[in-house]
């Protein structure tokens, strides 16, 4: 079945809007996800431009400055609750693992 | 030394991998591509390299738009940042390359690209190829009910047998890439969901079968016209031909005069597609007009001579018949036109003689006339076919000769396996023959009753 459209994050969809905590133009995001991920995640720059066209339709981010080409955007607070719940779900997710395993391996 | 090259271009729009591994092969033996065309791509000359492609899809874009949109600039930018030189771009269709090792392709996320790709293929791809369809279903169509209507003509005409062809190879090509999109697309979603792009799956090899097949009956059909001797259509194919690629030159200068001027992209759209139109039914008009023109002023006549009856100029043929009205009555044969004309393809052949006294005759009124067609049947197999499709011409069903139908009369009078009478159940006999030989047929029409004699020499001059 397909996802619906951001009830759940990728991978790369979570570390965009992460990025956008402040203030970021598109090239920065591109520098920035593998950054902040030790190189484990890259965003391709034409999946990273579809996904800012997105997040503003959906109003997850929103344009902050326009210097020529160069866009800079920021996330909003529909776009903070979006990566709470997906914290949260990941997160609900480690503690079943932990909970069941632990209790396996107890055994 | 050459430093370009033109490549016929033969993929699907949709097929990604297959582009990307090839233009990588083309890189590795020297050849950068560099511009692409809506049917050719075209390379310049490098030092050969090692490269990687990434072909991706701009569904905004358009070959009608006056150049990349601010939008377009902004996603050519990202792609730069991350190492990836736009080497061609064609409407929606994009192609990078990049000198870094391993570099991060510009779509990481299958799913989004699967989106991508069908906007796109939305956008222009499928509903070309729909049109395509639906055009070779209505020719296929029509050419079906010309078969049914007349079996023998549309077998016998190279021009019908070649247009057969290609709009088959048309609707083979345009709905098997229907088809094949769809397919793939269903697979890609599920692998999309895993996290993986399914490669796309090349269909070079079909488009080369199908060019290959569509040119080699385009020369038949060059050939045969040539080896026609059919003035008009030796005359009429060429000028199509030169108009067809004229139209074509024509309608894209047009679209890039208007790209250069920086008109918006829906009004190049629209003059452009107008303009084809208005080009193409002018030069139906301009052929229609001329191929009239030149036939009532003589033109297509070559050495026949020419006569004018009553402000109107006749052609004064002079074919070698194999049989002629002198052969079978005691008159000269001076003031006829003696007309042969042939039709012919791989399967069937039909000739047809015509013998008519020329309307400046003195006696015209009383001049006896001549027409006759063999079909002369190159594959056996449609010997019946043949048979069955001649003798329904008279055959009771027609409305307007319901009264007259072919009828057995005595064969061995013509040296004939079979021969058949038009008999009028009001009126009589006709003077309406069909004769079958072994391998032809003979559709006779004498405007005077035949005697026996003249049914033998009918048999052994044409039989």
């Amino acid at each position: 079945m397909p996802r619906a459209k951001f009830q759940t994050l990728t991978e790369q969809m979570f570390y965009v809007l992460i990025c956008l905590r402040c203030e970021r133009c598109g090239m920065d995001i591109l520098d920035q996800v593998p950054a902040e991920t030790h190189g484990r995640v890259s965003v391709g720059s034409g999946t990273l431009y579809n996904l800012l066209e997105q997040f503003l339709e959906a109003g997850m981010i929103r344009e902050t400055k326009v210097e020529g080409r160069k866009r800079s955007y920021i996330l909003t607070g529909y776009g903070r609750e979006t990566l709470d719940r997906e914290y949260r779900r990941i997160a609900t997710q480690a503690e079943d693992y932990r909970r069941i395993f632990e209790k396996e391996d107890r055994k | 030394m050459k430093t370009t090259k033109k490549e016929m271009f033969l993929f699907s729009g949709w097929d990604r991998s297959g582009l990307e591994e090839h233009l990588a092969r083309m890189a590795e033996k020297g050849w950068l591509v560099e511009k692409i065309t809506s049917y050719c791509l075209i390379y310049r000359k490098i030092e050969p390299k090692k490269l990687t492609f990434c072909v991706c899809y701009y569904p905004k874009a358009s070959s009608f738009a006056p150049g990349p949109t601010e939008d377009q600039e902004t996603f050519y930018e990202f792609c730069q940042h991350a190492g990836w030189v736009l080497a061609a771009e064609w409407a929606q269709l994009q192609m990078f390359y990049n000198e870094r090792e391993n570099p991060v392709p510009i779509e990481t996320d299958p799913v989004m690209e699967l989106e991508t790709i069908h906007k796109t293929m939305k956008r222009s791809g499928l509903p070309a190829q729909m049109m395509l369809a639906a055009l070779a279903l209505v020719q296929g169509g029509l050419l079906i009910s010309s078969f049914r209507r007349d079996p023998v003509e549309v077998l016998a005409s190279s021009s019908h047998l070649v247009s057969g062809i290609c709009w088959i190879l048309l609707l083979v090509l345009t709905g098997t890439e229907s088809i094949a999109y769809y397919r793939w697309r269903a697979r890609a979603m599920k692998a999309a969901e895993r996290g993986e792009f399914l490669p796309t799956k090349s269909r070079v090899g079909l488009q080369k079968v199908v060019l290959g097949i569509a040119g080699i009956a385009l020369l038949y059909y060059i050939l045969s016209v040539f080896t026609s001797g059919d003035r008009m259509m030796m005359t009429v194919m060429p000028l199509m031909f030169l108009w067809i690629g004229l139209l074509f030159v024509l309608v894209n200068a047009i679209r890039k005069g208007l790209k250069r001027k920086k008109v918006s992209t829906n009004v190049n759209r629209v003059m452009t597609i107008g303009s084809a139109f208005v080009l193409a039914y002018a030069m139906v008009g301009v052929i229609i007009f001329g191929v009239l023109y030149a036939g009532s002023h003589g033109w297509f006549a070559g050495d026949q001579g020419t006569y004018q009856y009553h402000g109107t100029v006749f052609t004064i043929y002079d074919d070698e018949l194999p049989l002629t009205v002198e052969d079978l009555l005691d008159v000269g044969g001076a003031d006829y036109t003696r007309e042969w004309r042939d039709n012919a393809s791989l399967l069937l052949a039909q000739y047809t003689a015509r013998q008519r006294p020329r309307f400046d005759a003195a006696d015209y009124i009383n001049m006896p006339c001549l027409d006759y067609t063999v079909t002369l049947v190159k594959l056996p197999a449609l010997y019946d076919m043949c048979k069955n499709a001649l003798l329904a011409e008279y055959d009771g069903s027609d409305e307007y000769w319901r009264d007259r139908a072919y009828a057995p009369i005595d064969a061995a009078l013509w040296g004939a396996l079979e021969a058949y009478r038009v008999m009028d159940s009001e009126y009589g006999p006709w003077d309406i023959y069909l004769l079958c030989y072994p391998d032809r047929f003979i559709e006779f029409s004498p405007d005077w009753e035949l005697t026996p004699e003249q049914m033998a020499l009918v048999g052994e001059k044409l039989g």
